[in-house]
């Protein structure tokens, strides 16, 4: 963050003792760091988009992990969601009015409706995933999400719970920018526009079309801002609540975990594990202090190697306690931490090990062109005015 | 109401385009955001839009602030401030924020539970038959046995259910309230849908459950020398079932 002007307070600070003659200078220097803070902000605010990539790494996740979810739950949906489910409709519908909740499945009890509105599911998390027409598919999927955690309110976990969250969050983010199809569609229309004259605005035009962008702007950092503090609360309380329990302080709680019979769905290896009770330990107290440490290390290199321990760990929740959407949303939560210029990197990255293992030797010209590498991967031409700016954008620190 | 300069006509496609490309870019292009404290007065129109965009950032702003802050008091246990606001932070969080981080906090849980059921049929003599138990819970234990991902129906549902009915009934099995009501219909609903399933069409007018709480072994206890003596062994009214085994 660019806060070179925030040194400033303790100047103003040490000043009070001095003589009468400096009052004026001090209010004026009070007032000149105020609007500094204020331009500072400002400036960070309206600039530019913040973590695009991350923003569209969420929403490629969410977007597959509620696909996966909806797939593999197919065979249950009836039971779930549907007019046939224990939680009946009736029983929905009292509980939306005591709560407030709402969802589309609940618009009718047919089955037909029902099977429609799954369907409808499916290819809104797909397109979504995709990125096509994304801010009008973040619309509908947050509206699917919420339906379909309204009307299973009782069989959701701590997954669901984040999911639904990330996904009304999204809705505020410009999530479609990056490896998207609407980012490859414009692209190919910049690319064609190239020779094409510019086209000439109307001064109010303009100034509105300004206005707009410096919103869209604002309105996704702030998303982005909400997202990481949901995280670092999540992880936070999360941790905090853990240190009161006996068993996290006394490194016997993951011997608990490993022993729940529906948290079990490798029993070998859970009892395998079970067995080495300084691992257990030693692993209960890491979890422990990653999680309330997470908010803190955030600001500098240290959550790098925090972020791979945490992944780590989701990796084996996801096996040991059989729970993979769970730990899939803790990841892709994780990821909007990672900033723009790691995700930029990783395409060069991709292309030079696909290059050193020969699976891609001819046509380098082509991979340029076909790899999902958003613009500002690729070298400016010199006549393109537009994409400059956007290449800064592309690498800058998120 | 947007009049601009653009030689196409046809409506949707040329719009997002046009969207996308302003938004892609991104407002990097335009001067510095001190241009707007240039003398020269700008036109009027001008200026109500800058103002309005003020208010609207500010507004985006401390939107974004203010539910961050009303997350965290949402979060966070009961203190005194979010006792004194609790109204606001209810009002903002539910339903849509709501959310609960407790995950095998403050202890994971140190039992597994067996819900069994059975059920009871009055045949068109007169004579009542009763079935014996069946264990409700095994199902879902063997459907999440080497299973890479487990259903919510058998991890989440009866699971949730029972603790559900329990934070609403606590010890006593009379419903004292509207959602009392509801989870012990629900809780009902289950069971009976699980043992018609399971009996193939064999009617049924009544259903009983009986929760019994296995506590895991402390480590350090060798596997198999103690069988763990149960720690709560619950037997639930019959309910009647109006909708199964017709």
């Amino acid at each position: 963050m660019a806060n070179e002007q925030l040194p400033q307070p303790p100047s103003t600070a040490a000043t009070p003792h001095r003589p009468v003659v400096q009052e004026a200078s001090i209010a004026d220097m009070a007032h000149r760091w105020l609007h500094d803070l204020i331009g500072t902000l400002w400036s960070l605010l309206t600039d530019r988009p913040v973590s695009l990539y991350a923003a569209s790494v969420l929403r490629i996740g969410y977007g597959l992990l509620y696909l996966v979810f909806l797939v593999r739950e197919f065979p249950h949906r009836d039971e779930i969601w549907g007019p046939g489910s224990p939680w009946t409709p009736a029983l929905a519908q009292q509980l939306f009015d005591q709560t407030g909740w709402n969802s589309i499945l609940l618009l009718s009890d047919s089955r037909a409706y029902f099977e429609l509105c799954y369907v409808m599911a499916l290819l809104t998390s797909a397109l979504f995933m995709l990125g096509w027409r994304t801010r009008a598919m973040s619309v509908l999927f947050a509206v699917v999400v919420t339906s379909f955690h309204a009307r299973s309110i009782f069989m959701t976990d701590g997954g669901d719970n984040l999911i639904l969250l990330m996904t009304l969050y999204l809705v505020l983010t410009a999530c479609g920018r990056r490896w998207s199809l609407d980012a490859r569609r414009e692209r190919l229309r910049t690319a064609r526009a190239d020779n094409a004259p510019v086209p000439v605005r109307s001064f109010y035009a303009q100034q509105l079309q300004d206005a707009r962008i410096t919103l869209t702007t604002v309105v996704h950092n702030c998303g982005i801002l909400v997202i990481a503090a949901q995280v670092c609360f999540l992880y936070g309380s999360a941790g905090l609540y853990k240190i009161q329990g006996p068993t996290w302080g006394g490194g016997t709680a993951l011997h608990y975990a490993l022993n729940l019979e529906l948290f079990q769905p490798w029993p070998a290896l859970s009892h395998l594990v079970d067995e080495y009770p300084m691992v257990i330990a030693i692993a209960g107290y890491l979890t422990v202090l990653l999680q309330v440490a997470f908010p803190f290390v955030l600001f500098g290199r240290l959550k790098y190697p925090v972020l791979t321990v945490l992944l780590g760990m989701h990796i084996g929740i996801a096996v040991l306690l059989g729970l993979p959407l769970f730990s899939g949303a803790m990841i892709v939560a994780d990821a909007v931490f990672l900033p723009d210029r790691f995700y930029a990197f990783l395409p060069h990255l991709w292309r030079r090990a696909t290059r050193r293992t020969g699976m891609r030797r001819p046509a380098p010209a082509r991979a340029v062109g076909s790899a999902s590498v958003p613009p500002q991967g690729r070298p400016v031409e010199p006549g393109s005015k537009h994409r400059a700016p956007a290449g800064q954008q592309g690498t800058a620190p998120g | 109401m947007r009049k601009t300069g653009w030689e196409v006509s046809s409506g949707i496609e040329s719009a997002d385009v046009k969207e996308f490309q302003a938004s892609d870019s991104g407002p990097a292009p335009r001067e510095c955001p001190d241009d707007v404290v240039r003398p020269g007065k700008p036109p009027m129109g001008v200026r109500t839009l800058k103002a309005g965009l003020y208010i609207a950032v500010a507004l985006c702003l401390v939107t974004a602030l203010v539910h961050v802050v009303l997350v965290f008091l949402h979060v966070a246990p009961a203190n005194p401030v979010s006792k004194r606001y609790s109204s606001q932070v209810n009002g903002w969080v539910y339903p849509l924020f709501e959310q609960n981080w407790r995950l095998f906090a403050p202890d994971p849980d140190s039992f597994n539970r067996n819900i069994l059921a059975r059920t009871a049929h009055t045949d068109p003599k007169g004579s009542v038959q009763v079935t014996p138990w069946f264990d409700l819970a095994a199902v879902d234990h063997s459907a999440v046995d080497h299973n890479v991902f487990p259903s919510h129906t058998s991890q989440n549902l009866l699971r949730r259910a029972w603790t559900s009915y329990v934070e609403t009934h606590g010890g006593s099995d009379t419903a004292r309230s509207e959602r009392a009501v509801m989870l012990q219909t629900y809780l009902r609903n289950i069971a009976a849908d699980r043992i018609a399933a399971h009996n193939k069409g064999r009617a049924f007018e009544f259903i009983q459950l009986r929760v019994i709480t296995l506590p895991v072994a402390a480590p350090g206890t060798a596997a198999g020398t103690r069988q763990p003596a149960p720690t709560e062994d619950r037997l639930l009214p019959w309910w009647k079932v109006t909708s199964h085994g017709k």
